[in-house]
């Protein structure tokens, strides 16, 4: 016996607690299943691309920080090593060194902050997330020892790093190194066996490995899919080649398998970081670049792998003190191209979960 | 006595207010309101157990139902417009009224020289199993009934 | 005892009354005025309390969130922070309240009123003391069910009149929790009522003093469903989805700003405290407390155990995370419900054989304690087995992989040549 019953179009967004910012999800509801959703996106746009074109290369590096600006450091790195590969700079090893480990400490930072909301989203009052953020803000700690900002970092240089390590990092950074897998062995006591937290995310917001693929998902997304792919082993820059470290993949694609794939990331940065430090070479931090310096004429894309995907630069030199074009492929917004599919057929309850699943960023979204 | 009085108006003029209003969901707050000064009227006749039971079962439970029924209605207005039924609905309860009076004003009413329950509760639960035990089974199988026939309805296959 | 039964006896304050009530006899005040007189003593007692313990239990608990959540709280406002309640308020008063403009008017101000009225008449059947019961009912624990339910209505009035699709969505997730718990709620509580022999509220706390023990080591599975079922009824996580922050922003109290916001945010820790109370009376022993009574007011044993409960409830608030609404409701109908059931049924058969036989409660009441916690542990675990979900075998670490390994679509499952695994060994 159907009741007729009317449709209840919902906006979720854009001020909503869990859309991690200005992003807005129209869904159609029948009952509490959602029957349509619709993406909108553009809220907070800020022409970052018509921007850059306007500025030097080097005064673009700001920018980057700006658009995901919870990893802002491999923002900036991508950027400049698409510059450094444009212009053909080399980049001295200890810098190398350094960006790996910074690199590597943004996404412990991201990763907690992911996993923290994605938690929160399921339901948890607060209590993870901030217990994220301990281990979040001891990195931020480092970071502003290093380079005196916390969030939008303006780090990275073309060929380079900005400054070098000061005295006290190391110390601090080994102590940060051989606390962490303690704490994360301590959320996953909490979280990975919580009954509620497998019911809240087991089987929800899947995500088939075709799909993934062919919605050009990248990073956690496609990993937790199953695809065991990873811009630091397909493609890789900085010294990562010298790195032993494995991918982390997920077994169905559901919210729990990228929720663990980000968990495990961070096991696998701590070891990264670990032999970056062992091996770190003494030298120059930056090679020597005219702060007005002019790639010669062509055209670039370069990615590396940043905490929520595959963050790529395509930039065009006309041989000016400019980009004449500066394109950003990140990584938010596509891992987002599939959510329609992901969440139509569950409850509202369950997009959010999904949503906080992507860890997408508005900043890098919309850009 | 002022108890009484305070109640029984109560009672009836929410009982009317759910005829006059035109909202469907204020006529359900009424009726609520309403049925909240009945069980008020029961504990002047310092019947609580029916009292309690007049709150959890009819302001608690069964209001809720007419709710989710007023709810699920299509009209979005939801309106209490007027219809074809006006006519007989008012020759019916116009019946009903008379009824009822016939029976107040006829009824020889003797006042109770009992003294008040110690305890209604056990009373009440000693005579549904003695006296009344038929009937209470019945209103058992009853209610399974129509708990069964609610499965079967939302079934989906 | 010397000072046994004087007025100034403060181990309980109902001797207090008792003179009174003894002294405007003898000045030959009529019943009237003696009952309207000692009536409106309790009642401002038990305000009194409300409203103190309204505005520091939003001291407590965001002082013992932040604990939990490795921060400090609440802080600058005063020593500790002790002011931050009183700010609050002040914050609150000041601000507009607003009301969307299509809401409905009248219901829209008056359910923030309503939601008070069953929050503070809870207070009124609880047991503080021996003598100190506003209101000893004999049909206590049901009064208590029936506040419980008329909740409902007045969320819903909330929900519907602010005009809102959160607010709507939110009042009718309540509505349809606040009714499923209301049934393992009233079964629980059932088995309890059955042990007591009375509906009473102080009956029931007589006895447990009266066979020296708490009904909790009678009916532990009573007293986890209705802890359980509380949570639902207080929309505290686990299961506060009707108010749920992340999905549905604010649930029912949506639209709400200003005071009118604060009257349903006092209402919820009112609501709280209400419900530790009940456990304390039903389940804990209310203010007795294995002799201790004796040389510490009874009504202070109570708030003591009052407090221990909602800290519990503040410890599931900074730990869980929330149930989904149908696994809320399929948590409710499909475990406890049953156990409930049974529980009642196990119960019944005890008191029965106990009052059947004449047996001694001295040897019934331990026996029945013994088989109804292995009852509980082995219908827990049991149900918890049958009902629970098939992902328990599910692997659930990531593979880890150190070699880049990517299937095309169609070249069957994504897990890749077997050779490039290398499954986790820790």
């Amino acid at each position: 016996m159907a009741i007729d019953t009317e449709p209840l179009v919902v906006n979720i967004g854009p001020q909503h607690p869990s859309t991690h910012g200005v992003f807005r999800m129209r869904v159609t509801l029948d009952g509490e299943r959602i029957t349509d959703a619709e993406m909108i996106v553009g809220y907070l746009h800020r022409s970052m691309e018509k921007l850059a074109e306007e500025r030097t290369w080097t005064q673009n590096i700001p920018f980057t920080d700006r658009m995901d600006y919870l990893a802002a450091m491999t923002g900036n790195l991508s950027y400049c090593i698409a510059v450094e590969r444009l212009a053909s700079i080399e980049v001295p090893e200890r810098a190398q060194y350094l960006r790996v480990i910074f690199a590597e400490l943004q996404r412990i930072a991201s990763h907690a902050m992911a996993n923290g909301t994605f938690v929160n989203d399921c339901g948890a009052w607060q209590t993870p997330l901030l217990y994220m953020f301990r281990e979040r803000e001891k990195v931020l700690d480092l970071f502003e020892m290093t380079c005196g900002a916390r969030l939008t970092l303006n780090y990275m240089r073309i060929g380079g790093v900005a400054f070098d390590l000061p005295d006290e990092f190391l110390p601090q950074l080994r102590s940060l190194l051989d606390e962490l897998p303690d704490r994360i062995a301590e959320y996953e006591q909490l979280l990975v066996d919580n009954e509620i937290l497998l019911m809240r995310s087991r089987g929800i917001g899947v995500l088939s490995p075709e799909m993934a693929m062919n919605s050009s998902m990248s990073g956690p997304m496609l990993r937790g899919s199953g695809i065991a792919w990873d811009v630091r082993k397909a493609d890789p820059y900085c010294v990562y080649d010298r790195m032993d470290f494995d991918i982390p993949v997920g077994h169905t694609g559901d919210s729990y398998d990228r929720f663990r794939v980000r968990m495990e990331e961070v096991r696998q940065s701590v070891r990264i970081i670990e032999q970056a430090v062992a091996q770190l070479p003494p030298g120059r931090h930056c090679a020597d670049v005219p702060l007005n310096f002019r790639p010669p004429e062509g055209e670039i894309y370069s990615r590396i792998e940043s905490p929520k995907g595959e963050l790529g630069f395509y930039l065009i030199s006309d041989g000016g003190p400019q980009p004449y074009r500066f394109h950003v492929r990140s990584p938010s917004l596509i891992n987002l191209s599939a959510l329609r599919e992901m969440v139509v057929g569950q409850t509202v309850a369950d997009a959010i979960v999904t949503l906080g699943s992507i860890d997408l960023n508005v900043g890098e979204m919309d850009r | 006595m002022i108890a009484f009085w305070t109640l029984a108006a109560l009672a009836v003029t929410s009982a009317a207010m759910i005829i006059v209003v035109r909202n469907l969901l204020h006529a359900v707050l009424f009726l609520i309101l309403s049925f909240v000064g009945i069980a008020g009227l029961y504990i002047t006749m310092s019947a609580d157990f029916v009292a309690v039971a007049q709150v959890l079962i009819y302001a608690g439970a069964i209001s809720v139902l007419m709710i989710f029924a007023v709810m699920l209605t299509p009209r979005s207005d939801r309106d209490n417009a007027g219809n074809m039924l006006q006519a007989p609905a008012l020759v019916l309860s116009g019946l009903v009224i008379t009824a009822v009076s016939m029976v107040a004003v006829e009824t020889d009413w003797r006042l109770a020289d009992r003294v008040a329950f110690e305890s209604t509760a056990t009373e009440i639960g000693d005579a549904l199993v003695s006296p009344f035990v038929l009937p209470f089974e019945i209103a058992s199988v009853v209610l399974v009934v129509a708990m069964i026939g609610a499965i079967v309805l939302v079934r989906e296959d | 005892m010397q000072l046994l039964g004087r007025w100034y006896d403060f181990r309980d304050l109902g001797n207090g009354v008792a003179r009174l009530i003894e002294a405007l006899e003898d000045v030959g005040a009529p019943d009237g005025v003696i009952y309207a007189v000692t009536g409106l003593l309790g009642a401002v007692a038990i305000l009194v309390f409300v409203a103190i313990a309204a505005v520091m239990n939003s001291w407590i608990e965001r002082r013992l969130i932040a604990r939990i959540q490795v921060r400090r709280g609440p802080n600058r406002t005063g020593r500790f922070g002790l002011l931050q309640p009183v700010a609050d308020a002040i914050k609150l008063i000041q601000k507009e309240a607003l009301q969307p403009a299509r809401a409905d008017g009248l219901v829209f101000s008056l359910a923030p009123i309503l939601i008070f009225i069953p929050a503070i008449l809870a207070f009124a059947v609880l047991p503080w003391g021996e003598q100190m019961v506003l209101a000893d009912l004999n049909v206590g624990v049901l009064y208590l069910l029936a506040l419980g339910s008329t909740t409902t209505i007045i969320i819903f009035m909330a929900g519907y009149a602010s005009n809102n699709k959160y607010a709507l969505l939110g009042s009718m997730r309540a509505i349809a929790m606040l009714i499923s718990y209301e049934l393992p709620m009233v079964m629980a509580l059932l088995g309890v009522v059955t042990f007591a022999g009375t509906m009473q509220m102080s009956g029931i706390v007589a006895f447990q003093e009266t066979h020296w023990s708490w009904l909790i080591f009678f009916q532990p599975l009573a007293f986890l469903i209705f802890l359980l079922g509380s949570t639902a009824e207080l929309n505290r996580t686990p299961a506060d989805i009707s108010e749920a922050e992340s999905e549905i922003v604010a649930g029912f109290h949506i639209e709400y700003s200003g005071m009118k916001f604060g009257l349903f945010y006092a209402v919820e820790l009112i609501n709280a405290v209400a419900v530790s109370g009940v456990i304390t009376a039903l389940f804990l022993g209310g203010w007795w407390a294995f002799g201790l009574e004796q040389w510490i007011p009874g009504w202070l044993i109570f708030i003591g155990k009052l407090y221990g409960v909602y800290f519990i409830l503040i410890w599931f608030r900074g730990t869980l995370p929330r149930f989904r609404i149908d696994q809320l409701m399929a948590f409710a109908w499909k475990f406890l419900l049953p156990l409930a059931i049974v529980n009642v049924f196990a119960a019944s058969i005890e008191v029965l054989l106990w009052r059947e036989y004449d047996l001694s409660a001295g040897l019934v009441l331990p026996i029945a304690a013994a088989v109804n916690l292995a009852l509980a542990v082995v219908l827990i675990a049991g149900w918890g087995r049958v009902m629970g979900a098939a992902y328990e075998q599910e692997p659930r670490r990531p593979r880890l992989f150190s070699e880049i390994d990517v299937p095309l679509p169609g070249d069957g499952p994504a897990s890749g040549p077997a050779a490039a695994s290398e499954p986790a060994t820790a």
